[in-house]
C-alpha cells in the first residue's frame, strides 16, 4: 500500500491555472490525492478514499522565513500546504459547508496574481532580447553551433512572447467581469 | 476636499478598505480575516491569497507596518500616511453614501 502512488506529467500553461485546480480536484475525487508537485510538471499522487478537495494555487516567490508566515496563514484559514513548483504554491482544502473555498476573493488580487507572473515573463524576454539581438541568424558567427543557440533562444522567446499575450488577454477577461 | 500625494491610493478596493479598517489596532492576518467578515456583517471575506497580496502591497507602499512576530504571524498596523489614505477614502465613501440616501426616496418610488 504504502507504494501506492503514482506519477503524471501535465504541461498546464499559466493562464489555464484553473483548469488545472479542476483536474486536481477530479483527480481527488476518484481516489488519487496530491502528494508533491516537482519540475518539469511532474505530480505525484497517492491512492486513498475518494474525498472531494478543492485546489488553489498561487504564484508567490519570497525569502525563507516569509514563506513560512505565508504558509502559516493559509493554514489559519484552513488550507493544507502541498508544494511548490516553480513559484506556483498549491493548497488544497475539503469541501464543506460553510468553508471559504477561494483564496482570491476578489477580482483586483486574481488580476495581481497574473501580474506577478507577468513580471517575471517580461524580465526574461527583455533578457533573452539582450542576451540574444535579433541581427538575423548569421552563419559568419565565432562557433558553428551558435545559430543552433540563436535558433533555440527564438523559440524559448517566441513561446514567452505567446505566453505573455494570452495572461494579458486573462487579465483583460477578468477586468470586464 | 485636499488634494495630497495619498490620493494615488485610491479609491481603495473594498477589501483593501476593510483590511486597513481592522488594523487601527495590531492584528495578525487570521484576525484581521474574522474582523473585516464581523464588521461586514458577513458582506466580505477576505481569503488568504488576497490578504497576503494586501499585506505585501501595503507594507511596500508604506501604509502599515509589522509590529509584532510570534509563532510564524506578522501583526500589522496603519502607519500614519495608512491613516491618512484610510480617512480620505472614509471621506469619499461618506459623500457617496450622502448622495446615495438622498435619492433613496426616489429609487423607491421608481418600480
Amino acid at each position: 500500500m504504502a507504494g501506492n502512488t503514482v506519477r503524471k506529467i501535465k504541461w498546464f500553461f499559466p493562464w489555464q491555472d484553473e483548469q488545472e485546480e479542476a483536474w486536481l480536484r477530479s483527480m481527488s475525487q476518484r481516489g488519487w490525492h496530491l502528494a508533491s508537485v516537482a519540475l518539469p510538471c511532474t505530480y505525484r499522487f497517492r491512492a486513498g478514499e475518494p474525498r472531494d478537495y478543492v485546489y488553489r494555487l498561487d504564484y508567490q516567490t519570497f525569502s525563507k522565513k516569509d514563506k513560512q508566515e505565508y504558509q502559516q496563514l493559509f493554514r489559519d484559514a484552513g488550507w493544507e500546504y502541498i508544494g511548490e513548483m516553480s513559484a506556483w504554491q498549491y493548497f488544497r482544502k475539503e469541501v464543506k459547508e460553510e468553508e471559504s473555498l477561494e483564496i482570491f476573493t476578489d477580482v483586483e488580487s486574481k488580476i495581481a496574481k497574473y501580474k506577478r507572473i507577468l513580471t517575471f515573463l517580461w524580465f526574461f524576454w527583455i533578457v533573452l532580447i539582450v542576451v540574444f539581438p535579433v541581427r538575423g541568424i548569421s552563419m559568419d558567427n565565432p562557433y558553428p553551433w551558435w545559430g543552433a543557440i540563436q535558433v533555440f533562444a527564438l523559440l524559448i522567446w517566441l513561446f514567452f512572447t505567446y505566453n505573455i499575450i494570452r495572461l494579458t488577454l486573462r487579465i483583460r477577461q477578468l477586468r470586464r467581469l | 476636499m485636499l488634494r495630497d500625494d495619498t490620493d494615488r491610493y485610491l479609491p481603495l478596493t473594498e477589501s483593501t478598505c476593510y483590511i486597513m479598517l481592522t488594523l487601527v489596532e495590531p492584528l495578525h492576518g487570521y484576525a484581521v480575516m474574522k474582523k473585516v467578515e464581523e464588521i461586514s456583517k458577513g458582506t466580505v471575506k477576505v481569503g488568504p491569497g488576497t490578504l497576503y497580496g494586501a499585506f505585501t502591497l501595503l507594507e511596500k507602499e508604506g501604509l502599515i507596518v509589522k509590529v509584532k512576530e510570534e509563532n510564524r504571524r506578522k501583526s500589522y498596523v496603519l502607519t500614519p500616511k495608512g491613516k491618512k489614505v484610510l480617512m480620505n477614502q472614509i471621506k469619499r465613501l461618506e459623500i457617496m453614501t450622502q448622495n446615495g440616501l438622498s435619492v433613496m426616496d426616489m429609487l423607491r418610488s421608481i418600480s
